[in-house]
């Protein structure tokens, strides 16, 4: 190179400008403006800039019960999508042989298989006229339409962990293909079992690939509205719903701000606590 | 073969046809002369493909995902490419935070940031249009484009670049002789990776888009309103986009596993 070293920091300055601009000007600038509005309020469908933490105290109050049924939900989906990913990475990588590639290729699809189209698709599969139940009523298992397949909380679960379930894949197959295979073997050689070389060998070093998942999925699971509006049911509010009724016809920005945080905040409480035990449990 | 690899592979079988099968059944009934979504098929029809491309509504929202995903394509891979290559020649100790922080956006609720983003619009009195979604999904879409081509400028070999810099080229010069002709399949990839992800998000476009619609945000309408056929017909269309768009994306990476 025969640039001094002012001129490689210069340029450096210029070609991360846009992106920093979009970062900062599009998500760090919008998050901090939202996060301000949480202390205020709204008066004559006007925002009043007087600060107060009466959002916050009413989300406390009002919604706590709601959002300990999104994190409860939101846990379940994460943790049933992380260990089926786990299963599945585990497999491909091990246990399949040349199938392998195939059946990672049908997960890298399903991943860009259209988030509407996927809820729209479990919304036919389960509904009182869905498939699943044409199926029972045909194979005669049933004499009428079952209507505890959808509108419940377990609709929500197997159409989110459906969504989840590939971008979950990814980071655990990633870290699982770093496992080398002679770790594995000098485990076997020393007398391990193939479930001691699982636990003691194999799924230290995922990880950075379990702990990204479950963090992942919980979140954008706790943050959903649209799979709890179309296959949940009166049921099955969870907090989005609330949150995106203020923006909406509701209009109560700083209470739905509020919520956001709070629940964003809650969120990350969670995962660390969650990731603070999985190591330490590992440590062991 | 010992029982617990055949355990092994009816699981990743079972979690492949999970994954598949929904997706194979909108397909499917796009095609099917049935009025409601169930087995058995009452033949084959393109009736419901028909019906949509009457829609003149559908031809709006079609043009308006169209002209999002072109521009934000354009747009976050340039941007995300000129990051990538500062990225790449910086300290991996500084490189791999900033990375990191620059996709915190993917990992917030997309709920959360559509509404902070219509909140500022509205509050900087900007009218929302496309032009509004555009710039909400440079948000979303740039992260992939840095993470993509920083992995490749990572095994990159200079030896050349610094070869045309000696004898005279500009740095911009010897980009666009030297290097991009050597990365062009990774960026071309993550471009077709960005408009993927552009053409399918539902509730970001919904927080800032003003009128009008893109291909999503009318299946959204439709499925609220009605349990319709041309649903499945509609969302066969996106779901061939954006896997279309991802096959090509990987074939030109040469993408392996």
């Amino acid at each position: 190179m025969n640039a001094t070293i002012g001129e490689i920091g210069r340029s450096r300055s210029i070609l991360l400008a846009p992106s920093a601009l979009v970062f900062v000007g599009l998500f760090v600038l919008p998050m901090l403006y939202f996060f301000v509005v949480s202390f205020w309020q709204v008066s004559l469908f006007d925002l009043d800039r007087t600060f107060t933490v009466k959002n916050y105290i009413r989300t406390y109050q009002e919604y706590l019960g709601v959002a300990g049924f999104t994190f409860l939900i939101a846990g379940i989906i994460a943790l049933l999508t992380t260990l089926i990913a786990l299963g599945f990475a585990y497999a491909v990588r091990f246990k399949v042989g040349r199938f392998g590639t195939i059946l990672l290729f049908g997960a890298l699809i399903s991943l860009f298989g259209g988030y509407l189209a996927k809820v729209y698709a479990w919304k036919t599969i389960l509904g009182t006229n869905g498939i699943l139940n044409t199926a029972l009523l045909n194979l005669g298992l049933i004499d009428e339409p079952s209507t505890a397949l959808i509108f419940n909380p377990g609709a929500v679960v197997v159409t989110l962990t459906h969504y989840l379930l590939p971008l979950a894949i990814l980071p655990i197959y990633g870290s699982m293909r770093g496992v080398s295979d002679l770790t594995i073997e000098a485990a076997r050689d020393l007398g391990s079992t193939p479930v001691a070389t699982f636990f003691h060998v194999i799924l230290p070093q995922c990880r950075a690939g379990l702990i990204a998942s479950f963090s992942f999925t919980f979140l954008i699971a706790a943050g959903d509205y649209v799979t709890p509006r179309l296959v949940g049911g009166p049921s099955t509010t969870m907090i989005g719903n609330y949150i995106e009724s203020l923006f909406g016809f509701r209009f109560d920005w700083p209470l739905g701000s509020a919520m956001s945080f709070s629940t964003l905040f809650g969120c990350v409480a969670i995962l660390a606590v969650t990731s603070y035990l999985l190591i330490r449990a590992q440590r062991r | 073969m010992r029982i617990s690899t055949w355990f092994w592979r009816g699981f990743a079988i079972l979690v492949w046809l999970f994954l598949l099968s929904p997706l194979a059944i909108v397909i499917l009934f796009s095609f099917a002369n049935n009025v409601v979504t169930t087995f058995p098929m009452n033949g084959v029809s393109l009736r419901w493909y028909t019906a949509l491309f009457d829609n003149i509504y559908f031809w709006d929202a079609l043009r308006n995902s169209l002209v999002v995903a072109g521009s934000v394509g354009v747009v976050s891979t340039i941007f995300g490419t000129m990051a990538a290559m500062a990225l790449a020649r910086m300290r991996p100790k500084i490189a791999g935070p900033s990375m990191l922080a620059m996709a915190t956006p993917v990992m917030v609720p997309p709920l959360m940031v559509g509404i902070a983003l219509m909140v500022l619009y509205v509050s900087v009195g900007m009218k929302l249009s496309l032009f509004t979604v555009i710039l909400s999904h440079l948000v979303f879409t740039q992260p992939f484009v840095i993470l993509i081509v920083h992995a490749r400028m990572v095994g990159f070999n200079y030896a050349a670049v610094e070869s045309a810099r000696d004898l005279g080229a500009s740095p911009l010069r010897a980009f666009f002789t030297v290097t991009l002709p050597i990365i062009r399949p990774t960026i071309i990839g993550a471009a077709l990776i960005t408009m993927a992800l552009s053409l399918d998000d539902f509730i970001i476009t919904f927080f800032t888009i003003a009128g009008g619609n893109t291909l999503p945000t009318f299946i959204w309408g439709m499925i609220r309103t009605q349990t319709d056929p041309t649903i499945n017909a509609i969302a066969t269309l996106l779901v061939g986009l954006t896997v279309g768009l991802s096959l090509v994306a990987m074939a030109v990476t040469r993408y392996r596993g």
